[in-house]
């Protein structure tokens, strides 16, 4: 285990190195994701306010603040370029490079890309709790901050990373089917923004949906984090999303692992 | 060390009619067809031997080197490298090779050069004293010092070859698998890159499986040379015996200031030789004439073009690799 650690270390420093070139990218990139944050707010400011009821679907205007916030920050966490980057390698045939490496494929990524985001999310965490906490103590006027729960929002968003991280994985080996993953990847981001409550949150939804939703690898991405920071769930509910996501974590790991088997047999390298 | 035996990989590949109709009918009914990259190859190399792979585009080299590296599942056929198969049991096979594919690198794109040995060094757990002993030996060997804190996309392409060859040896493989190592070099480069090679065959008995398209690599680095076109193995033997079996080409050149001088010669009537065996090109006061010595002695055609013409210089070249290669990729080997 050790060994194996010290295999993936220098993956991580590269990945960490990696950010720092391209510091202005990574600038732009959260910029983005900003204004996206900030057009939700007016569309939801626009719906509570055209709306008579104070509270909609368990959801306070306050709360919806916050929960656009901590989705933001949440989808930062745990965000993952697996499907981006995998699907790339195969398109240009570079992931023979790898190939020819007494390393795990999966592994590789998983590294470098922690390696991107210790530089940079941390960087951006601790001032978002910060933000969110003071928005929420301005709005309620009672501190609500709960370091366990924070705890708990932490363990969330790094199973939610990895069952994110796989999945993409898995998604990305679909590329050697249909080599060029462009399309189909802007499909996934649309259907799992829905799908995870970054859009609207599940339970707005009808309650059946919302139940077949809510059981789906997508909900234990963003949603299951932010309703644990926002004490939606308890006791029992808790522990069962949360093993809802190791579940799904161990779903995706082992599907990677069968997928990457039964496609690098028929692997035909594109370009020279 | 190496045994590669009936060796065949085929692709599916998708044909597509040609034009915007054609890419329609592709996108709702597409046709594919088996196309055969790899056609039952077989060879051996020792242990310390270096072997020159040749073809043209699309013969298959890089096909087999992949194969014989892990990379791809051949369709059929085995090949056996230090008693292991490749495609069993992967991270295990690559640690005892190394592999540079001349038109993409293994190096970390952002970093400075460095920081990927480093990793390599991880990876391939080499201990710490072996890994400074082996970057001196490299560093004298590909002179990396230059350029060895810069980031690898700062690189020119000399540099980064040197350095892509630097990073297969660091865990001093026992095979070293090279494709196409100088393409796209200068003269200088390409000699330094040679010499190197030799250089780490001669002092660490590493086995060398290079392809190539400049024979001059062949002719300095290898004895031996397997010759491949549209997937089978044409020629597998030494530089001289590709010239003895195929090397009875000789080029006449001379100047005259006799007009139409090649029609007036008539070589192909006088000596009745079919195209394959003679060309004649004129070229202002000057023709070329290649011809098949083992059919006209070298003598009875200079003999011949002296008593006709009257000649200003003349010289007789013999078999050049170039042109014995040109030959066999145009008209194929029987």
């Amino acid at each position: 285990m050790k060994r194996k650690l010290k295999i993936y270390t220098p993956f991580v420093n590269a990945g960490i190195q990696e950010v720092a070139t391209y510091r202005v990218n990574w600038i732009f990139f959260m910029l983005g994701n900003a204004i996206a944050c900030l057009v939700s707010y007016f569309i939801w400011a626009a719906v509570y306010s055209s709306g008579t009821k104070e509270s909609m679907n368990g959801f306070t205007m306050p709360q919806m603040i916050v929960y656009i916030v901590l989705m933001f920050l949440t989808n930062t966490i745990i965000a993952s370029d697996g499907a981006y980057v995998v699907g790339e390698e195969i398109r240009e045939g570079s992931i023979i490079m790898r190939l020819i490496k007494p390393v795990s494929y999966n592994a590789t990524f998983l590294f470098q890309e922690l390696g991107n985001k210790l530089s940079t999310e941390i960087a951006i965490a601790v001032p978002m709790i910060i933000t969110v906490e003071v928005i929420r103590t301005v709005l309620s006027g009672v501190l609500q901050f709960n370091a366990f729960n924070l705890l708990l929002y932490i363990l969330s968003c790094a199973l939610a990373y990895l069952v994110n991280f796989y999945f993409n994985i898995c998604f990305g080996f679909i590329a050697f089917v249909i080599k060029y993953l462009w399309g189909a990847n802007m499909m996934k981001n649309v259907v799992i923004g829905f799908l995870s409550g970054t859009v609207i949150p599940l339970s707005f939804l009808p309650d059946a949906l919302e139940k077949v939703f809510l059981f789906l690898p997508f909900a234990s991405l963003n949603y299951t984090p932010v309703m644990i920071y926002m004490e939606k769930y308890s006791g029992a509910q808790l522990w069962y999303y949360i093993g809802l996501q190791a579940f799904w974590m161990l779903f995706f790991f082992g599907l990677s692992k069968l997928l990457w088997k039964a496609s690098v047999k028929r692997l035909s390298v594109q370009g020279g | 060390m190496i045994h590669v035996e009936n060796l065949r990989k085929e692709f599916k590949k998708t044909v597509k009619d040609p034009g915007l109709k054609g890419s329609l009918k592709s996108l709702f009914k597409p046709k594919s067809e088996k196309v055969v990259a790899v056609d039952n190859i077989s060879f051996k190399v020792a242990e310390g031997e270096i072997l020159g792979f040749i073809g043209p585009n699309g013969a298959g080299k890089s096909t087999v080197i992949k194969m014989l590296t892990g990379i791809l599942t051949p369709t059929s056929g085995s090949c056996t490298i230090n008693g292991k198969n490749p495609t069993q049991n992967r991270k295990s096979y690559v640690k005892e090779i190394g592999v540079v594919f001349g038109q993409r690198t293994q190096l970390w794109w952002d970093l400075p050069l460095r920081e990927t040995y480093g990793v390599l060094k991880e990876i391939y757990e080499v201990p710490e004293d072996s890994y400074k002993k082996r970057m001196a030996f490299l560093n004298e060997v590909l002179e990396l010092d230059d350029f060895i804190s810069s980031p690898v996309r700062t690189l020119s392409l000399g540099q980064r070859m040197r350095a892509d060859i630097a990073a297969s040896l660091l865990h001093s493989p026992k095979v070293l698998f090279l494709d196409e190592p100088t393409i796209g070099l200068d003269v200088v480069v390409k000699d330094n890159i040679r010499k190197a090679i030799e250089h780490i065959n001669e002092q660490e008995k590493t086995t060398v499986i290079l392809t190539t398209h400049d024979l001059a690599d062949i002719e300095q680095l290898s004895k031996r040379m397997v010759m491949i076109d549209k997937g089978t193995k044409v020629f597998d033997g030494s530089i001289a015996g590709l010239k003895s079996k195929y090397g009875q080409i000789r080029e006449l050149y001379f100047e005259t200031d006799v007009k139409n001088a090649a029609e007036v010669l008539g070589y192909a009537e006088h000596f009745s030789l079919s195209s394959d065996d003679l060309s004649v090109e004129p070229e202002g006061n000057s023709v070329k004439v290649r011809f098949n010595s083992s059919i006209v002695p070298v003598s009875d055609m200079l003999s011949y073009t002296l008593n006709k013409i009257n000649v200003s210089d003349i010289n007789v070249k013999g078999a050049d690799i170039e042109e014995i290669i040109r030959r066999l990729y145009e008209q194929g080997v029987d």
